[in-house]
């Protein structure tokens, strides 16, 4: 961030704060905690966690249709990661490509560090090749596809840990 | 005959079209948006692809996804259904360049009945009437003027690029024609953006007749006879019947014939519905065709014995009509009530949610086409069709009889519908006494909403 060379950098000026609340949602930081000298801001994105909640896989078997109301409480879903890990969904319907062509590396593997415009793969739709970002920084824990496998809307592809 | 096909649709028609595949040892592919994610229907299809977000034009209407799906499914057609995609002509282009059977009709017959002036011009050449009217666009007043003496008040003024009932002007005298002129090009310019208007005769408290037809890619046409669908709010159907009550059988014979020529002569195969309005005095004018499987198909299911989506997959396998005209034999009278989530004490608001309570109807000549069951939730985001409840018995008395009983039977809890409506209707002596018309459900329950 480049400074101000008219006014000191100031934790409790109106701009600044806006400057770092629109970087920590760029950057997809959940904490920035600063200090100068005796002055100190924090600010935490809070509330409700990155993570979406994964959804349920396409069941082949019938389950049960609940018929009392669901409740607001926090039941954790059956599927969810051990730790709070990002998922990355397809956004779209069609065969995965782990590379931009054959022979060439993957996009990513386990350990990759990715940022919201990293491409992680090319999902392709009636001979057109969509290049997929990651929409989150962190690191990729888990490669969910194989190369060339048919996605639905929704599947999930990687897992990222943000805070590795 | 395929071995797989993919149902490019939900609810209550995806369903019918996995029991027909059933039946017939044919595969089905169902697709899903994130909304009907877990609906228990999807559980019958072979398989289960999700392929969007809730919203219609992200899923069900986006056609790369479909096809996408399709060809990774390995599907050798698709069924589109009604609504979405199934008179999409370049869906169907679509298909037919990847090498996947669209099972509905040639995209040259829809672009051929999907441009109202050109099916009025259609059915005018192949000698079907049409609502008297003006040949195109109102240019001059003056030509408004003469045309409107020639047909006889009352007249309708449309605006050519409205639709679904909207940009419509009834003129019942010679003195309001040029102010209702006036008026009526101001308002579609500022609702349409487009000021053209043209001219019709207006059909005083018309019935709405519609003809099932049937054509194969070999040429032949067939006619599977009428349903009456007079009973409409907003331009939505309620309820719908057959044979329609009190329509001399000459009329219905012609009626019937009518829409085979106008058929023929657009090339049409599959299932599709060509739509009359008849008169007090039993005239019947062309309005469009349907180039699809209606909703309202069952009731002519029930009446002819033929099941029409069946006869849509074999035709789209290129199978000839297993039957010709003379074996299509109406028997019977079969009735149709739309059960709908929605609030008719409430103008019709819709009711999605959880269904908590689901105790449907049975016992002879009833038979319920529903996708919802004890437990499910009906999602906010599509047409608020629930379940078709129909009867089928011998004669019209006793299926209004049959209907009041299971309409009797049928309890749902958790969202509001349209039941109390039908049990009206039902009850209601014009009903009873088959003399109603497309403005009988405003009028009688104006009121209420």
């Amino acid at each position: 961030m480049a400074d101000d060379a008219s006014t000191q950098p100031n934790p409790f000026d109106l701009q600044t704060i806006e400057q770092l609340v629109a970087l920590m949602s760029k950057h997809d930081l959940s904490e920035i905690d600063l200090r100068q000298g005796e002055q100190r801001i924090c600010l935490r994105r809070g509330g409700a966690s990155a993570t979406p909640a994964p959804l349920p896989a396409v069941t082949a078997n019938p389950a049960p249709v609940a018929l009392s109301a669901p409740k607001a409480t926090e039941t954790p879903p059956p599927a969810s990661p051990p730790r709070q890990l990002i998922e990355i969904k397809s956004p779209t319907v069609g065969t995965f490509y782990a590379q931009e062509k054959p022979g060439s590396p993957p996009y990513v593997t386990v350990g990759s560090r990715v940022t919201p415009t990293t491409i992680v793969c090319q999902i392709e739709a009636m001979k057109v090749f969509n290049e997929i970002t990651a929409d989150c920084s962190g690191v990729v824990v888990e490669v969910c596809v194989q190369n060339k496998e048919f996605v639905e809307y929704g599947t999930v592809l990687f897992r990222v840990d943000p805070n590795a | 005959m395929f071995q797989r096909i993919l149902i490019a649709n939900r609810g209550e028609i995806a369903l019918r079209i996995i029991r027909a595949c059933k039946e017939m040892g044919i595969e089905s592919v169902a697709v899903y948006s994130e909304a009907d994610r877990g609906a228990p229907y999807l559980q019958l299809a072979d398989q289960s692809i999700c392929i969007g977000p809730a919203i219609a034009t992200e899923s069900y209407l986006k056609i790369p996804r479909l096809i996408s799906a399709a060809e990774a499914a390995d599907v050798q057609a698709i069924h589109p259904g009604y609504g979405f995609l199934s008179e999409n002509a370049h869906f169907a282009e679509v298909c037919r360049d990847c090498k996947i059977e669209f099972i509905g009709p040639p995209p040259e017959a829809m672009h051929r009945l999907g441009n109202k002036n050109e099916a009025r011009k259609l059915a005018q050449k192949a000698g079907v009437p049409v609502v008297p009217g003006s040949e195109g666009l109102i240019e001059k007043d003056e030509e408004a003027l003469a045309l409107a003496r020639e047909m006889g008040f009352p007249v309708l003024i449309k605006a050519a690029a409205g639709g679904g009932g909207r940009g419509m002007r009834v003129i019942r005298e010679e003195a309001a024609l040029l102010s209702g002129l006036r008026a009526a090009r101001q308002e579609a310019e500022s609702a349409f953006k487009d000021g053209s208007v043209y001219l019709e005769k207006y059909i005083e408290q018309p019935r709405h007749v519609e003809v099932q037809l049937l054509g194969d890619r070999l040429g032949n046409v067939i006619h599977l006879w009428e349903r009456d669908c007079s009973l409409q709010r907003r331009h939505q159907k309620l309820v719908e019947e057959s044979p329609a009550p009190n329509l001399p059988d000459s009329v219905r014979k012609k009626i019937c014939e009518s829409a085979v020529r106008l058929a023929k002569a657009a090339g049409y195969y599959s299932a599709g519905t060509c739509e009359f309005l008849v008169d007090k005095q039993n005239r019947f004018y062309f309005i469009e065709v349907n180039a699809r499987i209606q909703v309202e198909h069952p009731v002519t299911e029930l009446v002819t014995g033929v099941d029409l989506v069946k006869a849509q997959i074999r035709v789209a396998a290129g199978e000839p009509l297993p039957f010709a005209q003379r074996d299509i034999v109406h028997r019977g009278c079969a009735i149709e009530c739309r059960i709908n989530a929605e609030d008719p004490a409430s103008h019709f608001r819709p009711s999605p949610g959880l269904i908590t309570r689901w105790q449907p109807p049975g016992g002879p000549g009833v038979r319920l086409d529903t996708h919802a069951v004890a437990g499910y939730r009906v999602p906010p985001n599509y047409d608020s069709l629930v379940a078709k409840l129909l009867v089928y018995q011998p004669t019209r008395a006793d299926a209004i009889a049959c209907m009041r009983r299971a309409l009797d039977e049928f309890i749902i809890e958790g969202i509001h519908t349209t039941i109390p409506l039908h049990r009206e209707i039902m009850r209601h002596p014009a009903f009873q006494a088959g003399q109603v018309d497309t403005t009988f459900i405003e009028r009688t329950w104006q009121k209420k909403g």
